[in-house]
């Protein structure tokens, strides 16, 4: 149907041509530039990992919020406190969160439709609650700073505390997690995810087990959303409660819906769309988010199919009448 | 330790009478259309806002007790018919929609009415002795009126043409336009009583709490869960558990912090959702 999908080398190609652009790209442009750029790879992975639990398997889960700030939280605390390596740090900060998306999960996917979406919602706040007044641990309502350590990978020396390092470094881990997300909704496990999506009675009658395949889903992106939580921190040096607060989710949400979901390169149009937006806009109006909520409505009224949607479509027309 | 928990009490009940009104709101829509309105928050605080430039031009807090619910009715209606009609199938995309919704309420209240908290003062100062400390009677007024909002509400849904017309699109649809009901229109008119009783609450929560653009966050979430341990479309069931969730919230904050008292209502109602997804007063 898609016709991304079963060209893999133009795919090749335009992710190459575009990871060799944002590589070059460092030394054309402004340090400010890179610090926009950073923040803008960490929402993507956001937005992509929100992707497969709602574009793919259907489940709105506003719970995101929760595994971005826990792993916000297990990368500052554990190099912070504890005096861990940066690199284990960031490996807790996928395994962590899973283990907490296991445990949401397994309640959460009993549940179905609005039901879902407020279980995950309540999960949130609660999380939210007592990041805001667990003070020894999470510093509460400060939140926690910290700095760092390089490391080697591989040939070479990440630094962190320099903004290029800090750039490279999140490009090249959000880069991997987009080839391994798109791999995993190529595979028979991803056309899982998508018959649940599409008809989930039908799953289940095929023979399916479809709340376990519903969980599997919740804790990949959970990994991935508290990895994104854990880049943000090391891109920020900061953690706060206000990570977890279920409307952090409405970032992916939005980002999604924008670009297009059930696409995963949908979220990374949309990302980039809506950060782009604010980041012009914020020059001259305070509330950015009312243009982000006007585009919300819009898109899901007019074009629920998202801007690459939109974009399929007309160049199916295109093709058909040509 | 008596007056405490008594005032503690009261104060829980007023409260809860407040959050009934707003939940009876999100509740009446989702009866209906089956939609989640993530901006009935939203609502909310408009129509603190809206009450606070009335009580700024005309003085009185009676005035925009009656005008503010009015206006956001008609900002409902307006919701409704020009954006939840195209989509009221799809309840995933009506959340997404409604989140978008409030999103932009939130933001034009900040662009004209600024972030600053404000404050509305209380019409009635007076305060009365009980269990030794003062109680204000604002708070047995705002009590009453909530009180009197629902029995109106009740009247309207048992007595009238488009309260029989409610209840019978919530029973069964089809049936109901199959009959003749003008189904659309009862969408409207629910949208547009839903959203003035979220204001109400909104006026009537504004002297006890500081009116600003966020306040409506926390309080969709209480709503939610007023409206889901009293079960979904049971609107009975909302009032009752409106008064016994801030009961309980506000009793057990003299005891605990407050934000564990949240915790552990938040907990309870995970529970609820798993075992008794239709509510606890639901059949």
């Amino acid at each position: 149907m898609s016709s991304w999908k079963e060209k893999p080398f133009r795919f090749t190609l335009i992710f190459g041509l575009v990871i060799l652009g944002l590589v070059i790209l460092p030394f054309f442009t402004e340090l400010y530039y890179q610090t926009f750029l950073t923040e803008l790879f960490v929402w993507i992975l956001f937005a992509i990992s929100f992707d497969l639990i709602f574009g793919y398997t259907g489940l709105l889960s506003f719970g995101q919020a929760l595994f971005f700030g826990i792993g916000g939280y297990t990368v500052t605390i554990l190099t912070r406190k504890y005096g861990l390596g940066t690199e284990p740090g960031l490996l807790l900060c996928i395994l962590i969160p899973m283990l907490f998306a296991w445990f949401v999960g397994y309640f959460s996917v009993k549940l179905t439709g609005i039901h879902f979406v407020i279980i995950t919602i309540i999960f949130a706040i609660i999380a939210n609650i007592i990041g805001d007044t667990w003070t020894s641990l999470t510093g509460g309502k400060d939140g926690l700073t910290f700095s760092p350590r390089p490391f080697r990978l591989g040939f070479f020396q990440v630094n962190l505390m320099d903004i290029k390092g800090n750039y490279y470094f999140v490009l090249a881990v959000v880069a991997v997690c987009y080839l391994i997300l798109r791999r995993i909704v190529q595979s028979p496990l991803g056309k899982i995810f998508i018959s649940i999506r599409e008809n989930e009675e039908r799953a289940r009658l095929i023979g399916y087990n479809v709340q376990r395949y519903k969980l599997i889903a919740f804790i990949i992106a959970g990994g991935l959303s508290g990895l994104a939580g854990g880049l943000y921190s090391i891109t920020l040096k900061y953690v706060g409660a206000g990570y977890l607060h279920w409307s952090v989710s409405g970032h992916a949400v939005v980002y999604t819906i924008v670009g297009g979901m059930g696409t995963l390169i949908g979220p990374v149009v949309g990302t980039g769309i809506i950060l782009s937006l604010e980041h012009y806009l914020v020059n001259f109006l305070q509330a950015t988010d009312l243009v982000v909520g006007i585009v919300l409505v819009v898109m899901v009224l007019l074009a629920p199919k998202g801007i690459v949607g939109l974009i399929q479509s007309r160049w199916k027309k295109g093709k058909s009448s040509a | 330790m008596t007056s405490n928990i008594a005032i503690a009490m009261m104060n829980g009940i007023v409260w809860g009478l407040i959050m009934a009104l707003i939940a009876l709101g999100l509740n009446l829509i989702f009866g209906l259309l089956h939609v989640i309105n993530m901006a009935h928050g939203a609502l909310y605080m408009l129509g603190a806002v809206v009450a606070w430039y009335l009580i700024e031009f005309t003085g009185s807090f009676w005035i925009a007790l009656i005008i503010a619910p009015l206006f956001v009715g008609l900002i409902g209606v307006a919701i409704e018919r020009g954006l939840i009609r195209t989509i009221e199938d799809k309840p995933i995309i009506t959340i997404i929609c409604t989140f978008g919704i409030m999103l932009v309420i939130q933001e034009l209240v900040l662009m004209i009415f600024g972030g600053a908290p404000r404050r509305i003062d209380s019409p009635i100062t007076q305060r009365f002795p009980i269990f030794e400390l003062q109680y204000p009677v604002m708070r047995i007024m705002i009590a009453f009126i909530s009180v009197v909002l629902m029995s109106g509400l009740w009247i309207f849904l048992k007595k009238t043409k488009y309260g029989l017309w409610m209840r019978a699109v919530v029973q069964d649809r089809e049936m109901a336009a199959g009959l003749g009901i003008p189904v659309t229109k009862v969408y409207m008119w629910t949208f547009a009583v839903g959203s003035a009783l979220a204001a109400f609450s909104g006026v009537l929560a504004a002297p006890i709490v500081s009116v600003e653009f966020m306040m409506g966050r926390e309080v969709l979430i209480m709503a939610f869960i007023i409206v889901i341990v009293g079960g979904m479309g049971n609107l009975a069931g909302s009032v009752v558990a409106a008064v016994l969730i801030s009961l309980i919230q506000g009793v057990g904050s003299i005891f605990v912090s407050p934000s564990m008292a949240m915790v552990f209502s938040l907990a309870i109602l995970i529970i609820v959702l798993l075992v008794r997804p239709q509510g606890l007063f639901g059949e």
